[in-house]
C-alpha cells in the first residue's frame, strides 16, 4: 500500500484530492508540500526500483525508475513546486485541483512502465489542464479550451489505439525503446505522442490554447506537457530519422511565429514549439550525444521557459495586459521583472555562464558531428531567432522603447519574486556549473561546454545579431493584430465544416426518415384492406375481416403458389 | 545605448575575432569554419532575412485584424 501511494504521480494526484478539504488559507501551502514529498520518494528509490500490479490479464509496472526518469522527474517535482510558489496568492480551489492533478499526471507518465499506465496518466493530463484554461471564464477561453481538449482526445486516442495495436502485434506492453519501423500500430503511437509535443502541423493547441489560459495556468502549462511528450519520445522513438527533419522544421516554424506575434504569452508559446523543435531533432538524431542534448535540454527548458513566462505573467498582472501594444517603458517600475526575465533570455539563447549553454551547444553539436551540417545550421538558425524574438524584441516592447510606463500597475506578490529568483538563481547555477546537470544524465559522453570555440561561436552570433537588431527594431514595432495560423482551418472554416459533415448529413437523415415514415404510411394504407387492390372484382366495402368468395379465391391462389414455389425450391 | 555600450559590445567582439585567428586558426570541423568570422555574417545576415522575411509572411498572409475570430 505504501509503494503505491508514493508512486510519484499517483502522490500528486492524492494530493490534488487531500488539498479539497482545507481552507483557502491554508491550501496553497500545503499544495506546496506533496511536490516535495514525491522529490523525495524520487530521490531516495534506488535506481531500478519498481512497483508492480496487476488488472485483468495485464501485468503492469505502475513505477520503474532509472537516471532518464528520475532526470525528468526531479525537474517535474521542481517545476511543480516553483510554480506553486509562484502561484501561492491564487486562491481558486478548481485551479489548485487541476494544477496538482495535472503535475500527478505528468510524473505518472515518467515513471510508467507500461504503456497502459502510461496512457492513463496522459489522459488525466489532458483533462487535468483543460480546466486551466477554461477557469478564466470567457466565451473565448471556453471556446478554446474546447478545441484544447478535443485536440488532446484526439491524440490520446490515436496513442491509446496504437498501443492496443502494439500490445496485440508484438504480445507486450512494456514501455521501450520501438525500432523504427512504419507499422500502423507505431504510426498511431508516434501521432499520438506527436500531438502532445505540438509537432507540426499538430501544434495548434498550443499556441492558441496557452496565451489563452489563466495567469498561473500558463506557467503549469508551459513545464509539463510538451516535455512529458518528449521525454515518452526519448524513450520510445530516439533514432527514428524522420523526428530530425520534423524538430528542425518545428524549430524555425516556432521563431517566425515569435519574431511575428506582438503578444508576450503568445510570442513564448510558439517559442515552446521552437524550443522542443530542437528536443525532436535531437531525438531523431539518436546519439548519446543527442539524446542526452535532448535530456539536458528538456531540463533547462522548464527552467528558464517558466521563468521567462512567470516574468511576462507578473507583468501582466501587474499592467493589465499582455500586448506589447499597450506596455513599453516599464524598466524604472519594474526593473526587477526585468532582470529576472533577462536571466531567463541569456539562459534560453545560450549566452555562456546560462543553463541553455550547456544544454542547446550540445544538441547543436550533435547534429554537427552526427552527420546532419545543414540540421545544424538550421538549429543555428533558429538560434538567432530565438535570441532576436525572446532575448530581445520581447524586452525591448516591454520594458524600454518608450521613456516610461504611465498606466497605473498592480504591486506585484513578494511569492511571485520568491519563485522566478529561484529559478533565476537555477539558471545562472547550471550555467556556471554544467556537471550538476552532466552527472544526472542517462549517457556518459564526456562533452564539454566551455571550449573556446562554443564561446566564440555563440558570442559572435548574438553580438551581430544584437546590432542587426538594434537597425531593424522599429520593423517589429508592436501592433494590434491576430496573427493566423492553421487552426484557421478549423476555426475560420468550423461553418463551412458544419456545412458538409453536420447539416448535410442531418438533411441526408432528415430525409430518410421522410421516406420511411411515408413507406410506412403508405403500406399501412394499402394493407389496411388488401382487398381492394388484390382482387379488383371485389366489391368496394369489402372488409378483410369478413369472409367472401373472393377472399377464397385469393388465399386459395396465395397458398397454391407457396406450395408450387416450395415444391419447385426443394426438388 | 550609450557609447559607452557599444564600445563594450566592440571590444568583446574583437576578442572573438582575435580568438579565432589565434586558438582556433587550425580548428576545422565544419565546412564554414574556413570562412572567416563566420558566425558573425551569419548572425547578422540571418537576422536580416528573418526580420524581412517574417515581416513579408505577416503582411502577406498571417496578420488580420485583431478581432478577426470574433
Amino acid at each position: 500500500m505504501i509503494e503505491f501511494i508514493t508512486i510519484p504521480g499517483v502522490l500528486l494526484i492524492l494530493g490534488a484530492a487531500v488539498i479539497s478539504f482545507f481552507s483557502e488559507k491554508i491550501r496553497p501551502a500545503l499544495f506546496l508540500v506533496f511536490p516535495v514529498i514525491a522529490a523525495v520518494v524520487i530521490l531516495t528509490r534506488p535506481e531500478g526500483y519498481t512497483v508492480t500490479g496487476s488488472l485483468l490479464n495485464y501485468d503492469l509496472v505502475l513505477m520503474q525508475t532509472d537516471a532518464l526518469s528520475n532526470l525528468f522527474g526531479i525537474v517535474f517535482a521542481l517545476g511543480a513546486l516553483l510554480a506553486g510558489i509562484y502561484a501561492f496568492h491564487m486562491k481558486e480551489l478548481g485551479q489548485q485541483i487541476s494544477a496538482l492533478t495535472y503535475a500527478g499526471g505528468a510524473l505518472g507518465v515518467v515513471y510508467a512502465g507500461d504503456l497502459l499506465t502510461l496512457i492513463i496518466y496522459w489522459e488525466i493530463m489532458a483533462l487535468a489542464s483543460t480546466w486551466l484554461i477554461w477557469a478564466r471564464r470567457t466565451p473565448e477561453t471556453d471556446a478554446s479550451g474546447m478545441r484544447y481538449l478535443i485536440y488532446h482526445i484526439l491524440g490520446g486516442g490515436l496513442l491509446f489505439a496504437g498501443i492496443l495495436w502494439h500490445s496485440v502485434v508484438e504480445g507486450s506492453i512494456a514501455v521501450e525503446s520501438i525500432p523504427m519501423e512504419y507499422t500502423p500500430a507505431n504510426i498511431l503511437m508516434l501521432l499520438g505522442v506527436a500531438v502532445n509535443t505540438a509537432i507540426i502541423p499538430l501544434h495548434t493547441w498550443l499556441s492558441d490554447a496557452y496565451p489563452k489560459a489563466t495567469q498561473t495556468g500558463t506557467i503549469f502549462m508551459s513545464i509539463f506537457t510538451t516535455k512529458t511528450a518528449v521525454y515518452v519520445l526519448i524513450r520510445m522513438f530516439a533514432g527514428w530519422e524522420l523526428l530530425i527533419f520534423l524538430g528542425a522544421a518545428m524549430a524555425v516554424y516556432g521563431i517566425y511565429y515569435a519574431v511575428i506575434c506582438k503578444d508576450m504569452r503568445e510570442i513564448l508559446s510558439y517559442h515552446i514549439i521552437s524550443q522542443v523543435g530542437y528536443m525532436v531533432c535531437a531525438v531523431g538524431i539518436g546519439t548519446d550525444l543527442a539524446l542526452n542534448g535532448a535530456a539536458a535540454h528538456a531540463y533547462n527548458n522548464i527552467l528558464y521557459k517558466s521563468l521567462m513566462f512567470m516574468a511576462v505573467t507578473a507583468v501582466m498582472y501587474s499592467a493589465g495586459s499582455s500586448k506589447m501594444f499597450h506596455l513599453g517603458g516599464l524598466y524604472k517600475k519594474l526593473p526587477w521583472v526585468l532582470g529576472l526575465y533577462v536571466v531567463g533570455g541569456l539562459s534560453i539563447s545560450g549566452i555562456p555562464l546560462f543553463a541553455g549553454f550547456i544544454s542547446k551547444g550540445m544538441v547543436i553539436d550533435a547534429a554537427g558531428y552526427g552527420g546532419y551540417e545543414t540540421i545544424m545550421l538550421v538549429l543555428l538558425v533558429a538560434s538567432v531567432g530565438t535570441w532576436l524574438s525572446v532575448g530581445l524584441k520581447l524586452p525591448y516592447f516591454t520594458w524600454f522603447d518608450k521613456e516610461d510606463y504611465t498606466g497605473e500597475l498592480k504591486p506585484i506578490p513578494v511569492n511571485m519574486y520568491i519563485a522566478m529568483g529561484i529559478l533565476a538563481f537555477a539558471c545562472i547555477f547550471y550555467g556556471v556549473f554544467p556537471n550538476a546537470l552532466y552527472t544526472f544524465l542517462p549517457f556518459e559522453t564526456g562533452y564539454e561546454p566551455y571550449t573556446v570555440y562554443h564561446i566564440v561561436e555563440i558570442l559572435q552570433i548574438v553580438l551581430l545579431t544584437f546590432v542587426a537588431f538594434w537597425f531593424l527594431r522599429k520593423k517589429l514595432a508592436p501592433e494590434l493584430t491576430t496573427v493566423l495560423d492553421l487552426d484557421w482551418f478549423y476555426r475560420k472554416a468550423a461553418p463551412a465544416v458544419r456545412r458538409v459533415f453536420v447539416f448535410k448529413v442531418d438533411k441526408f437523415y432528415d430525409n430518410v426518415e421522410d421516406a420511411i415514415l411515408a413507406t410506412a404510411r403508405f403500406l399501412s394504407k394499402k394493407f389496411k384492406n388488401p382487398m381492394l387492390w388484390l382482387n379488383p372484382f371485389t366489391d368496394k366495402k369489402n372488409e378483410a375481416s369478413r369472409y367472401s368468395p373472393s377472399m377464397e379465391v385469393v388465399m386459395s391462389f396465395i397458398i397454391l403458389s407457396f406450395l408450387v414455389f416450395a415444391i419447385v425450391y426443394f426438388i | 545605448m550609450k557609447t559607452i555600450h557599444w564600445i563594450i559590445l566592440g571590444i568583446i567582439f574583437v576578442i572573438t575575432l582575435v580568438l579565432e585567428f589565434t586558438v582556433l586558426a587550425g580548428y576545422d570541423s565544419h565546412w564554414w569554419n574556413a570562412i572567416p568570422a563566420f558566425y558573425a555574417i551569419f548572425g547578422f545576415v540571418i537576422c536580416y532575412a528573418l526580420v524581412y522575411s517574417a515581416k513579408f509572411i505577416a503582411k502577406k498572409i498571417v496578420n488580420r485584424d485583431i478581432n478577426y475570430y470574433d
